[in-house]
Parts: C-alpha cells; structure tokens; sequence
C-alpha cells in the first residue's frame, strides 16, 4: 500500500528531524553555557565603564574615583555596573537568533505563498513562536543594559522604547509578531489563515533589516557592536556565546518543528487505520 | 473584444465614485468621526491653560485624527465589496488583480483626501493658529510654514495609509472582528510612515528655524515608504483574492 | 492556448487538498458542450470546491480542469470571458440602478457596443421598465433575474449555476425556471443545488459527490429515477462527518 510507504517515510523524516535538533540543542547548549561562565571568569571588564550624568542622581552605582571625575567640574561621572557588560554577551545573540528564526519565518512565508503546502505554513508559524520567545528575551535583556548602561528609569525607559531608533523598530518586531497571532486566530478557513499570515509576515520582516541596520544609518544611542573594539577575553566568549545562541534558536524552531510533523504523521497514520 | 486595463480601472473607480455620491454615505461618517475627535481634543486640552504651546503637539494630534478616521473608511470600502459578494463578481471577471487593488485604493485615497480638506482647515483654525507662544502670554501671529506643505506632508501619509491600508482592509474583512484586526495589523505596519510624517508636519506646524530641511528630509523618507510598501502591497494582493 | 477538445469541460484526477483535509480527491469527468449537469452531494463533499475551481476562483492542487479547451490555471484569464455565473448571492451593487450594474461590468469584460447589448439583456429578464431604479428597491426574484442578466452580459459558452433557487418564493422561483429553460438550448450549465427535483428535472447529467469523490455519473437518459433517489440519500447519510 503506498499510503502507508509515505507514512513510513514520514515517521522516518521525523525522527531525523528530531535527531538533528537535539544535536544542535545540545552542543548550542553547552556553548552558550561555556560562553556565560567565561563571561563572568575571564573577561576582562573594560575600561569604557563609566557613564556620566549632567548632575548628581539618585543611583545604586557607586561615583567614580576622584581622578576620573570630569576636569571641568560639571556632572558627575558614575562607574557602570560589570552587569552592563556581562548582560551584553547575551542581549546580542539572542537578539541575532531573534532575526535568524524571524527570517525563518518569512522564508516559508514566501515559500507557503508559492506551493501552497501547509507544512510551509506550519514552518512559518513555528517560526513566528519562536521569534516571540527570543524577541521577549531580547526585551529583557535589553531593559537591563538600558537600567545599568543609560542610567535610565523607567519612565525614560519608556520613552527611549518609541523614541530610540533601535528600541522603537525592536518593540514594533514584538509587536508585529503578536499581532499575527491575533491575525492567526481571527481566520476559521485553514487555507485562508495560512495565506493571510504568510501575507502579513512578509509585510512584517520588512521591518527586520531595518531595525537591524537602523543604527548604522541614523544617529542613535544604541552602541554599534561590530564596530566597538574588543580585547581577545571579550571576543571569545562573545563569538562562542553567538553561536550557541544561534543553534539553540534553530534548534528550538526544529524541536517544535518535529513535534508538530510527528502529530501531523499520527494524524494520517490513524485516519488510515480508520479507513 | 480586447481588454483594456483603462477602461477597467476606470469602471471601477466611476462604481465606488457614483455610489458614494449617491448614499455619501463614507465621506460624511468618516467627516462626522473627524469632528467628534476634535471636540474630544477640545475637552482633552481644555484645562491645559494659557502658557501651554499647542503647536508642539499639534503634529501627532492631527495625525492621530487622519490615522482614526481612515481605519473607519478602509474597514467601510471594502465591507461595500463583501456583504453581496460583490468582490466575487470582480474576480470572475477578466480583470487583473493588480488592477483591483488600485483602483481601491485610489477612491479610498480620494476619500480619505476630501475628508481631510474639510477637517485639516478646522482643526488648524481652532487648534493652531490662535495658538499662544510660550514666551509672551500674547496671541501669536501664526508662525506656521506654508499650508502647502502641510498639505504636502499629509499626502504622503496618505497615500501610504491608503495602499497599505487597502491591502490589510481586504484581509481583515474576513476576519471575526474586522475593525480590531485591522486596528491590530495596521499601526505597526504604519508605525514608521506615522513616525516619518508627524515630524515633518511638527515641523511645518511649529515653524522652528531649519524646519524646511527636516521637512523634506522626512518627505523623501516618507515617499520611499510609501514606494516600497505599495510595491509590497501590490506583489501580494493577489495572494489575498486568491482565497 | 491548450488545444480544444471536443468535451466542454474536462476534469482529470483533480484534486483540491490544504494539508490532510481533501476537499476534492482525484474527481475526473467529462461534459460534452451544450449538456446540463447537476451537481448533488451533503455539505462539504466539494460542489462548491468544485464550481470554484472551473470558475478560476481557486487553483486545483493537483489535476486539471479544461473548460472549452481553456485551462482553469493558464488560461484562466480567457476563460473568465467565457463563463457567467448565477449565485444565490445577486453579486450586484445596491446602490446602482440596473443599468449601471449592467454597465459596470460591460466595462470589466471591456464589451464593444454595451448599450445594445444592455438593452437587449433587460428586456429578456423583463425589467427594461425598471432600469433606472437602483437594485436596493428591488424585490429578491427581481434582483435574481437582473442577476442573470449579468452572468449572460458577456455571451458567455458556459452558466454555473451556484444554488440559484435557494432564497427565492415560488413565483420568482417559476420565473427563474422559464428564463433558464429560455436560454436552455445555448449554453453549457453547471449546476449545484441541495433541491433533488429541480435539479433533475433540468439535467441531462448528473454527478453525486461525497467527501470530494466521484459515486455516480451518469446520464439522465439512462437513469433510474427511484434508485438514483435512493443512493442520493445514503449519499447525504455519508456525507456527514
């Protein structure tokens, strides 16, 4: 019976699938692991961490030394917290496996669009869950630089989420990605729905390269990181901490992936033993 | 018999035209919400006092009342298509899709247009030009850049909301709770558009020395994204007819 | 442009699926041009998949589907000249009168003369009187029958017929039955309806669908009436799932 050849095949796609995804959980795992405890062991903090207010404010950071306070005696220089650095060795790559699984997702958008296959749409979705998960955990993260970097309460917070170039494209991605799960569960017709968010993400990841390159473009507060120099205690655990962050989001969109094609194979595989 | 994609643009927009000559039934409720907002600004800014610059604000409120009134239009014109299956008659006919889509947006950007003729000069009159500067407690002779460029500044969002608006209007219409799907989709696809042109009418509004270079500044920024969003729009709204 | 047949439709191994969900699965069936074909079947077994398809609403996911020779996916463009269809949704325009519904899509098939063609159109659906009253103030057999005008303003070679009955009292019902069988002679139909009597009445073809699969074709000349009426009720009984 070919039916059941292609369930076969199906159950045994799956199970690579799943093989892969675990490798790459795995070792990405282990890498961003290694990453954070080289972060906080052997690199150096450096020496841009200080940060200057117009006038005494009320924070938890200590002043810095005499020696380093401003010459001409106006504000007062505050050393940042090592938080400000250490947070960044993951701030970065989560926000970079953010754009990885987004782009993801817009690729098997494009692809739904022209085969019409709903495992693309299924792709897609997955990708969009993912991209949720990492874009809130590139919102955290950042809300943390920005408290022990900019000096900012939360009030400023709020302003710099619409007003900095970099923050505000961010916040509209988070915002885009659960507008279409809104969009998502408004269509009854599955073939409509699929269509409809393969639509609308294509629409939404135009606003992914822009807030990817959008500092490197407008004057804008958020620090460039390819172009801040760093020592070889800093490089390597970053570098290490980028791609381990990287499997761990592919690897994540792949565990659900199989977990959704494994469902999709019971599926066929009951309704043949039904007849 | 040849098809001539004019005559088919043309049929169309003549439809929307005559129809909502006849009931006007778009124009006077979106122009009827328009001043509703207005008078809610009124209340809003009520207790703001003497020594408060409106002008400063003026930009983003006048967008805000552009941005609402046009969700309500782009929700009715395309609703106008769905209630008899009207868009399905559409589709049988030997018409390009490219076609259908602008012709709706060019009647919802006439719409949109004549409803801003008739509230831009209001909200101007009572919300700016009798405005009082901050520095003297005097009434101020309006400082404002030329009306044109408001105009111009205006028409770039526009044709913008009217593009983009079109497209996602033809999506939520068949959604469960089509004017909150489209509110949801619709402002973050503007949002950079809306952030674009409330500078550039901030700009003409406030008059603030050096506001022509951010002005056009803004404009070309503006038109680039209205450009690429249109092209988007335009590659994807057959995808949208075709379900 | 394919190469014409002499079957008017022409449907192989035509299937329409969206992941496990088949709406239509491997259907083929031949029409020959100037036939009528009914379409019978429950809720859900793919007449209205079907109907679609021919009229290029949707694309096929595997199969063809030929209509004069013209393919539903590369030339769907041609083809749509030479369809009409008749809904139980009128596709019309309330807020126009009759004439400009009628123009108004004269302009979308870019018709040479339109005028003539209007005139011609209202008198045989008998609402030339009408013709400057908008569609609103019409009664539901009247804006069925301006309906019709509008499936025939092309000169189209094939009508589908989408549950044309549904919505209508008896007497617009009658009247949409004489105009159907006016024109009966000149064109090719497809017809999907839930009403058994009607439906075979007219047919020189019928087609039972269940769960988007062919369970009967067949030719009115040679049919059993009483078992047709049987199996269409074990039909329906299947249907439901």
């Amino acid at each position: 019976m070919p039916d059941t050849d292609g369930a076969a095949k199906g159950v045994g796609s799956v199970k690579r699938q799943l093989q892969v995804a675990i490798i790459l959980a795995i070792v990405g795992g282990v890498l961003t692991t290694a990453a954070f405890l080289m972060a906080f062991t052997t690199a150096r903090v450096q020496t841009f961490g200080t940060i200057d207010a117009p006038a005494a404010v009320e924070t938890t950071y200590p002043p810095a030394p005499a020696a380093m306070q401003p010459t001409d005696g106006t504000g007062v220089r505050y050393q940042r917290p090592w938080l400000s650095q250490k947070i960044f060795y993951f701030h970065v790559p989560i926000a970079e496996a953010s754009f990885l699984v987004f782009t993801l997702a817009a690729i098997f958008a494009v692809l739904f669009l022209v085969k019409r296959k709903q495992s693309y749409d299924t792709r897609s979705r997955i990708g969009m869950e993912t991209t949720l998960v990492f874009t809130i955990g590139t919102m955290i993260t950042g809300v943390m630089w920005t408290r022990a970097s900019w000096l900012t309460n939360w009030s400023q917070l709020g302003r710099e989420m619409l007003s900095e170039p970099r923050l505000a494209t961010y916040t509209i991605m988070l915002v885009f990605v659960i507008a279409y799960f809104v969009l998502r569960n408004s269509v009854e017709d599955p073939e409509r729905r699929a269509v409809y968010s393969a639509v609308f993400t294509i629409i939404a990841w135009i606003d992914a390269p822009i807030s990817f390159f959008i500092t490197r473009m407008v004057p804008s507060n958020h620090p460039i990181v390819f172009q801040s120099g760093m020592d070889t205690t800093n490089l390597i655990p970053f570098i290490i901490a980028q791609i381990g962050m990287l499997m761990l989001g592919y690897a994540i969109y792949a565990l659900r992936v199989a977990e959704e094609s494994s469902r999709d194979t019971l599926t066929v595989l009951k309704e043949q033993l039904e007849g | 018999m040849k098809v001539s994609a004019f005559r088919q643009y043309r049929a169309l927009l003549r439809k929307d035209i005559v129809m909502e000559l006849r009931t006007k039934e778009m124009v006077t409720s979106m122009g009827l919400y328009a001043m509703l907002v207005l008078i809610i600004y009124y209340v809003a800014l009520s207790q703001a006092g003497q020594a408060f610059d409106v002008t400063r604000i003026a930009a983003g409120l006048l967008l805000l009342v552009v941005v609402f009134t046009s969700m309500l239009g782009l929700n009715r014109s395309l609703v106008h298509e769905q209630d008899q299956g009207q868009l399905e008659a559409l589709l049988l006919a030997p018409v390009d899709r490219p076609i259908i889509f602008f012709a709706k947006a060019t009647t919802n950007l006439l719409f949109l247009a004549i409803v801003e003729v008739i509230i831009v000069p209001f909200f101007l009159i009572f919300f700016v030009s009798g405005a009082v500067v901050p520095t003297g407690s005097t009434v101020a002779v309006s400082q404002s850049g030329p009306a044109w460029m408001t105009a111009l500044a205006l028409l770039i969002g526009s044709i913008g909301i009217a593009g983009v608006g079109t497209l996602l209007a033809t999506m939520s219409v068949n959604t469960k709770g089509r004017d909150f799907i489209l509110a949801v989709l619709f402002i973050p696809v503007m949002f950079p558009l809306l952030l674009v042109i409330v500078s550039a009418l901030s700009a003409v509004l406030t008059g603030d020395a050096g506001y022509a270079q951010t002005f056009w500044k803004m404009c070309a920024i503006g038109a680039g994204y209205d450009a690429i969003m249109i092209a988007v729009a335009f590659a994807l709204y057959e995808f949208i007819l075709g379900v | 442009m394919s190469e014409r047949t002499a079957a008017a439709i022409q449907v192989t191994d035509l299937v329409r699926s969206f992941g496990a969900r088949k709406a239509l699965d491997g259907l083929s069936f031949q029409l020959p041009a100037g036939a009528f074909l009914s379409i019978f079947g429950p809720n859900g077994a793919g007449k209205t998949t079907l109907l679609r398809i021919l009229a290029t609403l949707t694309a096929p996911s595997k199969g063809t589907a030929q209509v004069f020779g013209y393919d539903v996916v590369k030339d769907s463009v041609e083809l749509r000249r030479r369809i009409g269809i008749i809904s139980h949704n009128p596709l019309l325009y309330p807020d126009l009168s009759a004439a400009e519904n009628l123009a108004f899509f004269a302009d979308l098939y870019c018709l040479e003369n339109p005028q003539a063609r209007i005139d011609e159109l209202l008198s045989a659906v008998e609402l030339k009187h009408r013709r400057y009253d908008l569609v609103r103030t019409f009664s539901r057999g009247m804006t069925q029958r301006l309906s019709i005008a509008r499936a025939l303003l092309p000169e189209p070679d094939v009508l589908f017929l989408d549950e044309p009955y549904s919505g209508l009292d008896p007497h617009a019902s009658d009247i949409l039955d004489g105009l159907i069988r006016s024109v009966r002679d000149r064109y090719t139909f497809v017809m999907v309806s839930h009403d058994l009597d009607k439906g075979l009445e007219l047919a020189s073809d019928v087609l039972i669908l269940a769960r988007g699969k062919k369970v009967l074709y067949q030719q009115t000349a040679d049919l059993d009436r009483e078992a047709f009426r049987t199996l269409y009720r074990e039909t329906v009984g299947l249907g439901v799932s």
